[in-house]
């Protein structure tokens, strides 16, 4: 094992991390959590791997990535801890409507978490302006996400959402946040997409008195009123699980999202914490085909033309996943692993085109990372504006959303977690497939 | 062959020029209507957004222009832009490093001297452009075609040499640059201000301009004339990195952060606001003063949208007919002016 000062620091902050969770949700003493609740369950796998990768991987070749792209440096970082007022999420929960933009039927998961009664909000008397800035009107999980932001808004007759696509410009989304700021918004709630840019746009809203929640992805801002956190670690985790359980090995192809994006890091470390430990894996390519599923097409088109016998393709999203699933497709090389077996496509996401391969038995499985936080975000945000008005107490810095299983054609118990089938799925997003 | 449109002698014939300047006009219509319409538009927080915002496309702008003026075109502007200001940055880490410090501090800090850092920035800027000079005049490749493989080459290396990773600022001159107001303008646009008349000057006052824009005019019969026009040609395109290299000093001075995937499609704004100002895609045409207005122009009228509330899609929509009715007037008043 390589004794690195990361290394000891790591160890460091994994046993601390498992000192914390109660022995009785170890993984293993950990009983199947049927349902797929299993918030704890998946925390506790997440502290066991960190602590094993701190200790170092059996894995060169997935260690000489791990190490390149310092995952290290944010898996560290990157909060994993218990729901606000000990929440505890079941699979049926929620509400279903039309959302907004997209005219589709939406189930979204965690209506009930953090909850705001319909009808009025706050003061009454006064009418609350929350400016809602994301990019990416032309992707469905963003649409699904501003359509989430959109339904809570409507709930709440006294609540004014201004809802704005920064088309993937960071620049832009800091001039649109540095304009609501002139025109005094009560609350803003954003998606960045890249951490570093957006922190001194928040922090400018944040001095002006402006509270600030982001949803999914972190800012660089310190000052930041609350981040709504998504499952990344979890999801990592079993695309890692999953393969490790499936006892496929072999070549690995990655098609990952933009470097340094907290969805890229947070995933794909903790998908090679897990693989890391295995021998038999080995990173036969590594493309960043930012969450478009042409280039995710396009890298592993190439990658099939120079590697004959590929066995998996990992992917950061659903989009990378289907764009994957249609190179394959073409090249006619769906059963082309080593022993005729079927190379096996991770994903994440959970739309319901990736949910209809995943029960075709196309995509292996696929853990959701649902888009359907945005009402998180706008009740967060409401509550803030609360607290500063002295109507109710503020919410918690860290909003962790629950972790969710992962999703497999047929039903399977993983070191402790029960996958759920698709059928099972209520809340996949994006347009139905026939 | 048409030459520069800015008479030497200049004074009185100002004022019936501003007057006949429909971009001016259409500045005073964004103006009044958003005084008409929103509390803050005319706010000194907002006069001063749109300002900064003003001052990084139009820097881009400006730079660009030069090049256009000749005839030529720089596709790497947004490229050079965050390259440069990651190149900065990493040079003086290096030279600290060599110096015995340790300028990049946790969470990918840069603590180094950020004036050294700038001026690095910006000499590297200088030489992307003198690159890009060297490779369409000395190598005789198309401009378009160079500044397309600069460009593309460019993004690729800064991932590489950061790995894709940002690099912070810490508190000190580019929180100053970034946010610093005299006299009701930012620093950004004060620079920007000062670039523009520099240029303006050097195009219209000097045989240097005089020699750039009768290259764009026709260049052919400017070689014959004895004027060294791969000199000149480079000279442009090194004016054109050097506005990049500040454009992305001050673009960066506002997040405070950079990173190689920063201000893509950024060149597309700079061609707009450009041809919105009248620069002449074939050369030989235009004036910086216009190019100047055009980019306040250009972040008002998108800040006046913003403030209304619509849609970015539809903030793109107008800007394609700004340009649309650009080149319609354009063509129009040149078909009306005397031969």
């Amino acid at each position: 094992m390589k004794l690195t000062r990361r290394s000891v620091l790591g160890s460091a902050l994994a046993s601390t991390a498992l000192a914390a969770i109660p022995t009785g949700i170890l993984p293993h003493l950990a009983q199947a959590q049927t349902g797929g609740g299993g918030h704890s369950v998946l925390n506790a796998l997440i502290a066991q791997y960190a602590a094993a990768a701190a200790e170092g991987m059996k894995n060169a070749s997935v260690a000489a990535l791990y190490d390149r792209d310092a995952f290290t440096d944010y898996l560290e970082v990157y909060p994993v801890a218990d729901l606000v007022d000990g929440f505890d999420w079941k699979p049926g929960m929620g509400a279903t409507f039309t959302g907004p933009y997209s005219k589709l039927e939406i189930k979204a998961p965690f209506t009930d978490y953090i909850p705001l009664p319909e009808g009025p909000v706050l003061d009454p008397a006064k009418t609350y302006k929350i400016g809602f800035v994301f990019h990416g009107f032309n992707h469905p999980w963003l649409i699904a996400l501003a359509d989430t932001a959109a339904w809570e808004a409507a709930r709440h007759p006294n609540i004014e959402i201004e809802v704005v696509d920064a088309e993937f410009d960071d620049n832009k989304m800091g001039q649109i946040i540095d304009t609501w700021v002139t025109r005094q918004f009560d609350g803003i709630v954003l998606w960045p997409s890249r951490e570093a840019p957006m922190g001194p746009p928040v922090d400018r809203a944040i001095d002006a008195g402006i509270p600030v929640v982001s949803v999914d992805r972190r800012t660089s801002s310190q000052k930041i009123s609350s981040e709504v956190l998504g499952n990344f670690y979890a999801n990592g985790l079993q695309q890692g699980l999953y393969l490790k359980h499936s006892g496929q090995t072999g070549k690995i192809i990655l098609n990952r999202k933009d470097l340094g994006s907290t969805a890229d890091s947070i995933r794909t470390g903790a998908f090679l914490q897990v693989i890391g430990q295995e021998e038999g894996f080995e990173i036969a390519g590594n493309y960043h085909t930012n969450s478009q599923r042409s280039l995710a097409f396009q890298s592993t088109v190439d990658a099939l033309q120079a590697i004959r016998d590929v066995a998996v393709s990992f992917n950061t999203g659903g989009e990378e996943a289907m764009g994957a699933l249609d190179a394959i497709r073409e090249g006619n090389r769906l059963d082309s692993a080593p022993d005729g077996k079927r190379i096996a496509i991770l994903a994440n996401d959970d739309a319901k085109e990736v949910l209809h391969e995943v029960e075709q038995g196309n995509i292996a499985m696929v853990s959701p990372y649902t888009p359907l936080i945005g009402d998180i975000g706008i009740r967060t945000v409401l509550l803030h504006i609360g607290a500063k008005e002295g109507l109710n107490a503020a919410p918690p810095r860290l909003v962790l959303t629950p972790n969710l299983p992962m999703i497999t054609r047929e039903k399977m118990t993983i070191e402790g977690v029960e996958t759920m089938t698709p059928a099972e799925w209520p809340y996949a997003y994006g347009p139905a497939v026939a | 062959m048409s030459i520069a449109t800015t008479p030497r002698h200049r004074g009185p014939a100002i004022i019936p020029q501003l007057i006949g300047n429909p971009l001016l006009w259409l500045l005073v219509l964004i103006l009044a209507l958003g005084l008409m319409t929103s509390p803050v538009f005319l706010s000194g927080n907002n006069i001063a957004n749109v300002l900064r915002n003003a001052a990084v496309v139009g820097l881009l702008a400006t730079g660009f222009s030069v090049v256009l003026l000749t005839g030529r075109i720089d596709l790497s502007i947004a490229s050079v832009m965050v390259f440069s200001v990651i190149a900065g940055v990493l040079l003086t880490t290096e030279a600290g490093r060599y110096l015995g410090y340790r300028w990049i501090v946790r969470g990918n800090t840069f603590a180094g001297p950020e004036a050294l850092a700038i001026g690095l920035c910006l000499a590297s800027g200088a030489l992307l452009g003198l690159l890009n000079g060297l490779g369409s005049v000395g190598l005789k490749i198309t401009s378009f075609i160079f500044t397309l493989i600069t460009m593309t080459a460019l993004r690729g290396v800064s991932y590489l040499i950061t790995n894709g990773a940002p690099v912070y600022y810490s508190e000190g001159l580019m929180r100053w640059l970034g946010e610093a107001v005299f006299f009701g303008l930012p620093v950004g646009f004060i620079l920007f201000l000062a670039m523009a008349v520099l240029l303006h000057l050097t195009l219209s006052g000097t045989v240097f301009g005089r020699r750039l824009m009768a290259i764009g005019g026709n260049e052919k019969a400017a070689r014959y004339s004895g004027i060294n026009t791969g000199l000149i040609v480079i000279a442009a395109f090194v004016i054109s990195g050097f506005c990049a290299a500040l454009a992305g000093v001050l673009f960066t001075a506002r997040l405070m952060s950079v990173e190689p995937a920063l201000a893509q499609g950024y060149e597309l704004i700079a061609i707009t606001i450009a041809v919105i100002g009248g620069i002449s895609l074939a050369g030989g045409t235009g004036s910086i003063p216009n190019v100047l207005l055009s980019a306040v122009t250009f972040s008002a009228g998108l800040n006046l949208l913003a403030i209304w509330g619509i849609a970015t899609w539809y903030q793109n929509l107008a800007i394609g007919i700004a340009l649309i009715a650009t080149v319609i007037l354009t063509r129009v008043l040149n078909k009306a002016k005397p031969s």
